[in-house]
């Protein structure tokens, strides 16, 4: 067993556990805003650690590209599709995007009031 | 059966608590876990074809990225203004 392919394991292995990780959270959590927040390593490290593990097996190949664009397509969309889903969860749950001053002073109010 | 496919197998099991949550959660956790499943279909596509030595089947890994990326934006679309 080359240094190549312990480098291959474990680049897989890390990739794996980002995308597991996240389904074991997407389930732990009830909130939908902490459920987007645990999709997001798995469409971050997971393309970029199995991009790494085909080039480490084959550099400068066809294979080697495609998975380098597909990476490239996850880690660029991934945070455009958050961002868009969890700004969709609070239009359905405020009915608008905009955070109005009266949200804020009622969201700060406890905290203020339990310092010293 | 190499490295490769042992991990996509592996990797296929997180598509069961997706799985859960789209049919148990709210309609909002249920977009959440279809956007993880995507992202996990598409990653199972680029190890098989790494794992069976196909170069043409990375094409599919590619589709997949980005038409998962346009249909969960129409979920999104829909959710935020009609449904």
């Amino acid at each position: 067993m080359s240094v190549g392919d312990v480098a291959v394991a474990v680049l897989l292995a890390l990739g794996v556990a980002s995308a597991l990780m996240g389904a074991l959270g997407l389930v732990a959590s009830r909130n939908p805003y902490d459920q987007l927040h645990f999709t997001g390593p798995a469409t971050v490290i997971g393309p970029v650690a199995i991009a790494a593990a085909v080039l480490v097996e084959e550099p400068l190949s066809s294979a080697g590209i495609k998975a380098v664009l597909v990476a490239l397509i996850m880690v660029a969309t991934g945070p455009i599709l958050l961002h868009a889903t969890a700004r969709a969860a609070r239009i359905r749950e405020r009915g608008r995007w905009v955070v109005l001053p009266a949200e804020l002073k009622t969201e700060e109010g406890p905290s203020k009031s339990s310092r010293p | 059966m190499n490295v490769w496919l042992i991990a996509t197998t592996v990797l296929l099991v997180g598509l069961l608590p997706c799985l859960w949550v789209a049919m148990r959660g709210t309609i909002m956790s249920a977009l959440a876990a279809l956007e993880l499943a995507s992202t996990i279909t598409t990653l199972a596509l680029l190890m098989i074809a790494q794992g069976l030595r196909r170069d043409p089947f990375m094409d599919l890994a590619l589709v997949s990225a980005i038409l998962s990326f346009a249909g969960a934006l129409t979920f999104v679309r829909f959710l935020e203004r009609w449904v």
